[in-house]
């Protein structure tokens, strides 16, 4: 039986807990890593480190950003009135790539999802709430996924969120039911955020 | 033949090679499949059924021994592979591998996205001892049973019965909390009520277009002794959100979702009597095996194509009149160039049942095409 060396096991452990990698590709992953020019690796890492060092959350919206505030929200020419609140940062690159949207984001950070343990509670609503309060906000554009989580959360905050003087759409179908964001091209998006209906309260 | 006028109109659907690697006791398995009638002959234990389960998995992606994957990789191996043909309007190659690290499934080289990209691909009809279960058995059989016939005919509803599965385990999660959130819990019930009442109008269509198919298949193998009935027995009798609010303490207690679609059943009814309770063992063997026709007969009008039959062992069961009753339906499958798998043992084969086959011999996990079979 061929025996392989203990660290390259810890590594492939490390590298299969990250998202979109199996067991395979991470066996790959590791093989390569231990076999290459150690110059590069050590870029990989530090590289790696650096990254997590400058990203941090947007302490307004929640985005992925190296300053907090975020650009988005720092930028006086965005609509203030009109905020766009979406599940996770990524979602926020999407509807940007779309470039129909002009006003400001909020990042849920997930959904009710009573089967893993996700409550209200759990999610940056108080954030929103606390920024209803503060900024002029006459409209939230409801853009989650529409699995039945996405859809269940959005009449959650239909609910929770309803107040005088304040707006509450959701993006239109036409993301492919059952589905995130990210599935939906730009086309489809820019046309989902045009077609945005209103919420009965 | 005069058939082949009619042929051409036709569209068929065949499984053109079923390729097997330590699946079962197949180590190893590669075998050509024309059209037409195949007969699976062995001793027991060979492993005549592990064909069909095979055949069956390609089209459902289960087993009908409703078993997971691991209990059908072969003893001792890490996984199991499954390839086949399958030639209809055209041409597809599956190819799936499973263990329990890993589970691919491609078709024609793309890994299969979505799973309604998928199904239908391959569509059959399996006639076996546990299909008794859909009269004797709980009232899940029966949903099951509807909903196979319904995923069959209709390419939106595995996902809709998806669907309001999520939603039901959500909200029986939500349910289990100490305290509920009731706006979120009404979230979850919209989502439950939406999916839910398409599932019910779905059911209460489908019944009343299967019922005629199985009472006739049924007056034929049961030489018209009893009348059947076919009855869809809804949870819901005529507003789920009201019916669901109504049945708030309930749930409480239960700590689970008590009314919508997961508590359907469909009646079977002899002479309008229960069967499951009045019916002899007789009687329900032979309404099970009405039903699976009448499957097969729904299939096929929906689709204009006959579905592939499995049939396991069953001949040996039934009495030389339910077979004669039973035989039309090889005889169309065979007019409509379908295809046909069926097993037996040697002892249990009814001589009169020697028409035109293709033989195979199962012996130890091998398949070997008989000489002398008539084509
Ligand atoms: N996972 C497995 N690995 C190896 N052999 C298996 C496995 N599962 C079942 N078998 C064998 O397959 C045979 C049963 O096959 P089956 O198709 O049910 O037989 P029959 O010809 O009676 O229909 C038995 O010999 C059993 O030991
Ligand atoms: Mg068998
Ligand atoms: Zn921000």
């Amino acid at each position: 039986m061929p025996v392989i060396p203990q660290p390259v096991t810890h590594l492939v452990a490390a590298l299969a807990k990250l998202p979109g990698i199996g067991p395979r590709s991470a066996e790959r992953i590791a093989l390569y890593l231990v076999q290459a020019e150690s110059g590069s690796v050590r870029q990989l890492a530090d590289t790696i480190l650096d990254a997590r060092d400058r990203v941090r959350l947007c302490e307004i919206c929640g985005a992925l950003t190296e300053q907090s505030p975020c650009a988005i929200c720092s930028d006086a020419r965005r609509d203030a009135s009109l905020v766009c609140l979406v599940e996770r940062p990524v979602d926020i690159l999407s509807i940007e790539k779309s470039g129909t949207f002009h006003g400001k984001y909020h990042v849920l950070g997930g959904k009710i999802s009573p089967l893993d343990g996700v409550e209200p509670e759990d999610l940056n609503i108080a954030g929103l709430e606390r920024r209803l309060k503060q900024e002029p906000i006459k409209e939230v554009v409801i853009a989650l996924g529409t699995d039945v989580e996405g859809d269940a959360t959005g009449f959650y905050l239909a609910k929770r969120l309803a107040r005088d003087g304040l707006k509450i759409t959701r993006i239109a179908h036409g993301i492919p039911a059952g589905s995130g964001l990210e599935y939906a091209d730009e086309v489809t998006l820019s046309r989902a955020l045009e077609g945005r209906r209103e919420m009965a309260p | 033949m005069a058939a082949e006028s009619t042929q051409r109109l036709r569209r068929t659907m065949h499984l053109a090679y079923l390729r097997l690697r330590d699946f079962r006791n197949y180590g190893r398995l590669d075998a050509d499949f024309e059209p037409g009638f195949h007969l699976l002959l062995g001793d027991n234990a060979q492993g005549k059924t592990n064909i069909l389960e095979a055949i069956y998995l390609i089209a459902t992606l289960r087993s009908f021994r409703g078993v997971g994957g691991a209990p059908m990789i072969r003893h001792g191996q890490k996984g199991y592979f499954v390839g086949a043909k399958i030639v209809s309007q055209g041409e597809h190659e599956v190819k799936m591998y499973w263990s329990a690290q890993e589970r691919s499934l491609s078709l024609d080289g793309r890994p299969v996205q979505k799973l309604t990209d998928y199904l239908g691909v391959l569509r059959t009809v399996v006639f076996c001892t546990e299909d008794l279960q859909l009269v004797k058995g709980p009232a899940r059989a029966r949903r099951r049973f509807m909903d196979l016939l319904l995923s069959q005919t209709h390419s939106t509803y595995l996902p809709l019965l998806q669907r309001y599965t999520q939603a039901l385990r959500a909200r029986n999660a939500l349910l289990r909390q100490p305290i509920v959130d009731p706006v979120a819990l009404e979230g979850f019930s919209r989502e439950l009520v939406r999916a839910g009442d398409e599932i019910i109008r779905l059911r209460r269509e489908l019944v009343p277009r299967f019922s005629p198919l199985a009472q006739e298949a049924h007056h034929r193998i049961s030489a018209g002794a009893e009348a059947l009935r076919l009855e869809y027995q809804p949870s819901v009798k005529s507003d789920f959100t009201t019916e669901l609010a109504q049945s708030a303490a309930r749930e409480r207690s239960y700590r689970s979702t008590v009314i919508g679609p997961h508590r359907d059943d469909l009646q079977l009814l002899l002479a309008d009597r229960a069967a499951a309770q009045f019916g002899s063992e007789g009687q329900k063997r032979t309404l099970a095996i009405a039903l699976k026709m009448a499957q097969a007969d729904y299939v096929t009008g929906i689709h204009s194509a006959p579905p592939v039959l499995l049939i396991d062992d069953i001949m040996g069961e039934l009495d030389a009149k339910r077979r004669a009753g039973f035989l039309p339906l090889l005889e169309r499958a065979h007019q409509a160039r379908g295809q046909v798998f069926m097993t037996a043992t040697e002892a249990n084969w009814p001589e009169d049942l020697a028409q035109e086959s293709l033989g195979w011999r199962v012996e130890r996990g091998t398949l070997v095409k008989q000489a002398g079979s008539s084509g």
